[in-house]
């Protein structure tokens, strides 16, 4: 990897200078489907793809171009897509590489639509999934079979926060010459760069930390530049001659960036899940304050971790920065400055006591986001698996009385005291049942 | 495509078609520790007006296997026997950086293989301090960083262009990085070694193009206008952005040399 400036410098300046005809500091909204083309030689150039620019907003735009080259200077990759949300950010992937008869072997502690659509829509499409344990190693590499096409995990599992062991899993990949596709979303470039550890492509949902404000939905894919796919009969859709531009091979004509063609030239092109331009406003107005805001996360979840450790309402608590976590060991080694701004705790008195607690907080909000610069919480037992058995749920890795916390940016006293009502009405439960 | 040339399994790049004998043939050479994906966006732009272009990866470099050379006259040779060998009887050579020592060379002792002549980011000498050499020994790793990091301007740096979402110093640092890891010392010893850039200009007979970089620190301006003034007739364009020229500014190199080949018609 090359850098020349610092991460705080790149969040503000990697992919635009002052506009040459305007002088415009902020980087412009192109709010625009289609560019004039010069002539006809332009037009075919860029239909082509034998130059870069801009022909359709589906396929790329000014904005947003600036959003992808920020990202990809961010995560230290060698190009990167932006597109309409983590979920189609995870989709272009799996599409871009894999063909009905190929394999995946993925985590089985993930966010649960990269589960579903690894197990329940790809393998409509004749891909199949193996699951495995993220940390273990032994069985990641005997789930590896002559046709897995890729390796899939999340640096920090949500909402489990397992902490993947990247570089040991990227050391497997390597000799298995398979792509290593990780979902980096709770830790941010400012905590982890997956590429830095051997990872080949990198996942987010900009939607979270990177745009911080829980205004815009977004994804992005970021190339690290660093996988050969040169092996025709295994990736044929990346270094096979393609359906369209003359037949090229993308590894032949564009190297390193290959995979980021071939998303372009066919996963935006023919799928089309495009950001809008003001959304990559937006998502690059938050990554401007990116490294502030995540410096103070980690310092509000720590706060946040001794307040819940010492209270009483708290059963039991888990982020892997704390020493009983299973993974602390591999958490303090590649998220040395701290492993994110989610906390799960297990709240007294079960189910009931769980929806007490979020009905009788103020300031925290009650929602599916998480990565907001406002505190969330979600009691997955009286919403999203409300349907479901305390037995059914912890099938599902998942426990009746469990809190996902995302800690905000607030004066963390204040949230300490809105907890506190939440812990009141929770212990009354508590204490009428028995 | 690859051709097995010489004992070895040799890649050249032709924007993915194959070369007609009818049209005229564009020659692009790379530059050190380089390899064909220097010229990504000019390959596929060229092929596309018409010409055969054919980018070959230098023994060592890219795709190409094979006993690298140790010397501008060597590379001059490797590529004119394997223009013969691909039966190309004339071409216009564009080179970038070593490649114009290349292609300097080439039009001194072949003059016969010589339509136009282009010199990206070109002077008649390359010196290479001890230290960069010495590094590219070592540690090629670290190397590949320094030389992407000087090769690029603030346009580079901050990875501005019109290619959507490309990061030019990790790129080019991942290009560099497919080389054989010897590769890049051998090169800037060649470039270090080669002294007969002055008389092989004065020799040149045709019309010229050098498109030089205002801010190169690879291959200095200054240079690179030595170089014009020693070659009788050679057009020059100064761009605004660092050595790595035809990724930093591909449109304005594009419509450049375009222009310069219409003149030879
Ligand atoms: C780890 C992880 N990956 C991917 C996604 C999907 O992102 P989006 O909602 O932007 O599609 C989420 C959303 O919660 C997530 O938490």
């Amino acid at each position: 990897m090359s850098e020349k400036y610092k991460f705080d410098t790149m969040s503000l300046h990697s992919g635009h200078v002052p506009d040459k005809e305007t002088g415009s500091r902020a980087v412009p909204i192109y709010q625009t489907t289609s560019y004039v083309f010069k002539d006809t030689d332009e037009a075919a150039a860029l239909y082509n793809m034998e130059v870069g620019g801009h022909l359709y907003t589906r396929i790329s735009n000014p904005t947003i171009a600036t959003l992808e080259q920020r990202l990809a200077s961010l995560d230290g990759g060698v190009s990167c897509v932006a597109c309409s949300s983590g979920m189609a950010a995870m989709h272009l992937v799996v599409t871009a590489i894999c063909s009905s008869g190929d394999h995946i072997v993925a985590s089985n502690k993930m966010y649960g639509a990269n589960i579903n659509l690894l197990q329940h829509t790809m393998t409509r499409f004749g891909i199949e999934t193996t699951f495995v344990n993220p940390n273990n190693l032994e069985e990641i590499e005997k789930a590896i079979k002559p046709n897995t096409k890729l390796v899939f995990g999340e640096v920090i599992g949500n909402p489990g926060l397992d902490v993947m062991n990247v570089p040991e899993v990227a050391k497997i990949c390597k000799k298995k010459n398979v792509p290593l596709a990780i979902d980096a979303t709770f830790n941010t470039p400012y905590l982890m760069k997956p590429i830095t550890y051997g990872a080949n492509i990198v996942i987010h949902s900009l939607t979270k930390w990177i745009g911080g404000h829980g205004i815009a939905i977004g994804g992005a894919i970021i190339n690290g530049g660093n996988f050969d796919w040169g092996n025709k009969e295994k990736f044929p859709t990346i270094s096979g001659s393609h359906f369209a531009l003359n037949g090229i091979s993308f590894w032949e004509e564009f190297g390193p960036s290959a995979l980021t063609a071939k998303i372009r030239a066919e996963g935006m092109y023919n799928f089309g899940p495009s950001l809008s331009p003001n959304n990559a406003f937006y998502i690059l107005q938050g990554i401007e304050t990116l490294s502030l805001r995540m410096k103070k996360h980690i310092e509000n979840t720590k706060m946040m971790l001794e307040f819940l450790k010492e209270n009483e309402a708290v059963s039991w608590l888990r982020h892997p920065d704390l020493q009983d976590h299973p993974d602390h060991k591999i958490a303090k080694k590649i998220l040395p400055l701290g492993s994110g701004s989610i906390i799960v705790f297990g709240i007294k008195g079960g189910r009931d006591a769980g929806k007490a607690f979020i009905e009788n907080v103020k300031l925290s909000s009650h929602l599916a986001n998480v990565g907001d610069a406002k505190t969330l919480l979600i009691h997955p037992g009286s919403t999203t698996h409300s349907h479901l058995s305390s037995e059914a749920m912890k099938m599902s890795g998942l426990t009746d009385d469990l809190i996902r916390l995302s800690v905000g940016l607030e004066d963390i006293e204040d949230i300490k005291i809105d907890f506190e009502k939440g812990f009141k009405a929770a212990a009354k439960i508590l204490s009428k049942r028995s | 495509m690859y051709k097995d040339f010489k004992g070895n399994k040799v890649y050249l790049s032709t924007g993915g078609l194959n070369l007609v004998n009818d049209k005229e043939t564009l020659c692009f050479v790379h530059g050190a520790g380089q390899n064909h994906y220097s010229f990504t966006q000019q390959i596929r732009y060229f092929v596309s007006q018409g010409y055969n272009v054919v980018a070959p990866d230098f023994p060592g470099h890219g795709f190409s296997e094979g006993y690298q050379t140790t010397s501008i006259e060597e590379d001059m040779l490797w590529l004119s026997e394997l223009l013969a060998f691909l039966k190309i009887e004339k071409a216009t050579f564009i080179g970038h950086s070593q490649g114009c020592l290349t292609i300097l060379e080439l039009a001194e002792k072949k003059p016969e293989l010589v339509m136009g002549l282009v010199f990206v980011a070109g002077a008649m000498s390359i010196p290479v301090n001890d230290f960069l050499i010495d590094t590219s020994i070592n540690n090629p790793e670290k190397a590949y960083d320094l030389m992407v990091t000087w090769g690029q301007d603030i346009y580079g740096s901050f990875s501005i262009s019109d290619w959507p979402g490309h990061n030019h110093l990790a790129e080019g640092n991942a290009v560099m990085k497919m080389n054989d890891p010897s590769v890049l010392s051998t090169d800037l010893k060649s470039c270090n070694l080669y002294e007969n850039g002055k008389q092989a200009a004065s020799t040149i007979n045709i019309n010229c193009l050098a498109v030089l970089a205002k801010f190169d620190m690879m291959t200095p301006l200054k240079k690179g206008l030595q170089m014009v003034e020693n070659i009788k007739q050679c057009d020059y364009k100064i761009l605004e952005c660092g050595h790595f020229l035809p990724i930093e500014q591909p449109k304005e190199l594009n419509a450049l040399i375009k222009n310069y080949l219409n003149s030879l018609k």
